[in-house]
């Protein structure tokens, strides 16, 4: 039995439908990310796990309880805010302790003054327990400090260590690198990696950004227009996408896609050229997908477009191809060596294998062919 | 090179507003209060600190004040509390807040002059609503009330013109008058908040409200409360024309009600004794300074979260 379950979640505000139906299972010590566009409701499906949004419909499950009604602070979830929301006047060490002062002492406990003389041994525990947070984090000479005197990073830390200083259920995050540069998000990433392999225990990571669900989670539950379409590992989802929204969504650039059509003998045809792709099924309008590090430049590609942009990253170079007859510019990731003497302007003929492209229907949903070699897909 | 005197230009046209409408009348008042200077005379003797000396021995300074601060004391932390009691009841309510907000705003906006007559019927000793209320009672177990019982048996009491009375109830109607107020500034600090926060309080365990006013609402309202409570302490410090309308001789029963503003017009206006009337208005003034230097500290000390 999974430890969270979201089941048939539906939520709208107002006359505005944001979640559908949605159903997710989490397993005890994962790392699953929900990823999916600004606005598709990652952030209402996190906070209706929370307790911190009702749903319309629905139930929420933690370790096989039924937990739909009761309220955040009972379900025992510690979460990381897209803001961080650190109390602006307390240190980070008394903001890490919050959880505990509210939790573990009682009304006399939390006095200013005399609490910490009557529980003296609770407020010992307490204090320790927030010095080894802090030293998993690192953030042990910023523990006087006020969260107005922190960088971006060190705030994300603290906010951090305010959750972990329970041992809560599962950690939810809620974009929770979205607000730091481009390096430190992607050192954030290692980091929390490590940091989840360490506390061995769930993390629920909401994110717009595809390259951190990627790298990070152990699966991942795509969203959008508040259904989830499809959940698997990343690698599964980058390689088998379920439709042709998944495909475009996941994976940087984005999938190249070219209209094709299946003809009265089930061969696929693509820009006027006939492939040995066979569709079993009608006459029809399809799609084709292949990714840009499956095109490859070749004297006798069937194929050929004139370049009208590159992108250089150093490792890698995008080309940019316009060809007749796609509706958007194709590109071609190329190592440098190959690109060198690809000025703008200059005519490509390139090709790919057939193994590697996806098809999908004009409803956007995922084709299965063959090809005389050997059954794909 | 000559250096460019341009910069005079900028900061010219607001230093010399302010000398002429702030620092010179303060500097005049202090020289004034120095002599025995009457309107219409052509000279003045200097007496010193003498006009100190009488404010700070006299009996009717000292009751004014004792008026002054009674009327303080009571005003500003009762207007602080009503004003923040209002803004959280008025933030928890979805639908009806801009109604109450407009209701308790109301007496704000009013001309006290008006307002005061109001209420002078009001509390009228015998057509007044509040006694002929008060009368109703009689007869009732709120005559186990001792105070009550006697109100009964003889009078209740004058209110604006008992010298036991008068001070409080004059403070009363302060408190009527002055909390929408503070509700106000109180309300634009509450939506100043971050819902974030409150969202981490719930997730951290914080499930009475208690615990959430005492964890995010009271710290966040830091620096809006030491804003209303050095407001409120200089309004109530001015508070002049509801005791000029109610006793417009003499300060009320005894000099009950002898707040320093309305003792700056009499000494001053009425009297024609502008030695004495500056030297009060010097003290009120050394009142006011040292009350804005306060909050200056606190809010450099402690409300400064960035
Ligand atoms: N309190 C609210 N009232 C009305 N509509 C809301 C409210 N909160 C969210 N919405 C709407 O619900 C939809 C989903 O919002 P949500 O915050 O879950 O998006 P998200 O997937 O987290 O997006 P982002 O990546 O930008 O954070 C949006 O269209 C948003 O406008
Ligand atoms: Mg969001």
């Amino acid at each position: 039995m999974s430890q969270i379950s979201l089941r048939t979640i539906t939520k709208s505000f107002g006359e505005t439908p944001v979640l559908n139906n949605v159903s997710l299972d989490i397993e005890e010590g994962e790392f699953v990310t929900l990823v999916g566009p600004s606005g598709c409701g990652k952030s209402t499906f996190l906070r209706i796990l929370a307790g911190l949004e009702a749903a319309d419909a629905g139930q929420v499950e933690i370790q096989g309880r039924d937990v739909t009604a009761i309220r955040p602070a009972d379900r025992n979830l510690a979460m990381v805010f897209q803001s961080y929301a650190l109390y602006p006047h307390l240190s980070v060490a008394q903001n890490i302790m919050t959880p505990l002062r509210m939790r573990d002492l009682n009304r006399l406990g939390r006095l200013p003054v005399i609490g910490p003389l009557l529980s003296r041994a609770a407020h010992r525990k307490m204090r320790d327990q927030v010095g080894e947070v802090a030293e998993t984090l690192q953030i042990t000479p910023l523990l006087d400090r006020k969260p107005g005197q922190l960088s971006g990073g060190q705030r994300q830390r603290v906010a951090l260590g305010r959750a972990m200083v329970r041992q809560p259920v599962a950690f939810l995050m809620d974009e929770p690198l979205s607000n730091l540069d481009a390096a430190l998000r992607v050192h954030m990433r290692a980091e929390l990696s490590e940091l989840h392999r360490r506390l061995q225990a769930t993390f629920v990571y909401v994110t717009h950004d595809q390259a951190e669900a990627l790298t990070m989670s152990d699966r991942m539950a795509v969203m959008m227009h508040g259904d989830i379409l499809q959940v698997g590992p990343p690698n599964d989802i980058y390689r088998n996408p379920a439709s042709l929204d998944v495909a475009r969504f996941i994976g940087s650039p984005r999938i190249n896609t070219l209209p094709g059509e299946v003809n009265g003998t089930g061969g696929l045809e693509l820009l006027g050229v006939t492939t040995e792709t066979r569709v079993r099924g009608l006459r029809q309008a399809v799609t084709m997908g292949v990714r840009p590090e499956h095109l490859h430049m070749r004297v006798t590609g069937r194929f050929s477009g004139t370049v009208r942009h590159r992108e250089n990253l150093g490792s890698d170079i995008f080309v940019h191809l316009e060809v007749a007859g796609a509706p958007a510019k194709v590109v071609l990731r190329l190592a440098p060596a190959e690109a060198v003497e690809l000025g703008l302007g200059t005519r490509v003929a390139f090709d790919f294998n057939p193994t590697d492209i996806l098809l999908f229907d004009a409803t956007g949903a995922r084709l299965a062919f063959t090809h005389p070699a050997r059954e794909v897909a | 090179m000559p250096q460019s005197r341009v910069y005079l230009w900028f900061i010219g046209p607001a230093l010399l507003l302010m000398c002429v409408i702030l620092l010179i009348p303060i500097l005049i008042a202090g020289g004034l209060s120095l002599t025995d200077y009457s309107l219409g005379n052509t000279g003045a003797s200097f007496v010193g600190l003498e006009n100190y000396e009488r404010i700070f021995t006299r009996s009717t300074y000292e009751k004014m004040f004792g008026a002054t601060f009674r009327y303080v004391f009571v005003v500003v932390p009762l207007t602080v509390g009503l004003g923040l009691g209002a803004a959280l009841l008025i933030d928890s309510l979805g639908r009806f807040g801009d109604l109450y907000k407009t209701i308790y705003f109301l007496p704000v906006m009013a001309a006290l002059i008006a307002m005061a007559i109001v209420w002078e019927f009001a509390f009228h000793p015998t057509i007044g609503i509040v006694n002929a209320t008060l009368e109703r009672g009689c007869g009732t177990v709120l005559e186990r009330w001792d105070w009550y019982a006697q109100g009964c048996e003889r009078t209740f009491p004058l209110w604006l013109n008992d010298r036991d009375y008068a001070i409080w109830t004059v403070s009363f109607i302060g408190v009527w008058q002055g909390f929408g107020f503070n509700m106000v500034l109180y309300l634009a600090g509450l939506t100043s908040i971050p819902p974030s926060l409150y969202d981490a309080a719930e997730m951290d365990g914080a499930k009475s409200g208690w615990d959430r006013f005492r964890l995010v609402t009271w710290p966040l309202l830091g620096p809006t409360t030491v804003f209303v409570v050095t407001i409120s302490f200089i309004r109530s410090f001015q508070v002049f024309d509801m005791v000029e309308a109610f006793y417009p001789q003499g300060g009320g029963p005894s000099k009950s009600v002898y707040v320093m503003m309305f003792a700056i017009y009499e000494k001053g206006i009425q009297q024609n004794l502008m030695g004495i009337g500056a030297a009060i208005t010097v003290v009120f003034l050394a009142f006011v300074m040292i009350l804005t230097l306060i909050q200056r500290w606190l809010v450099e000390r402690r409300t400064h979260y960035v």
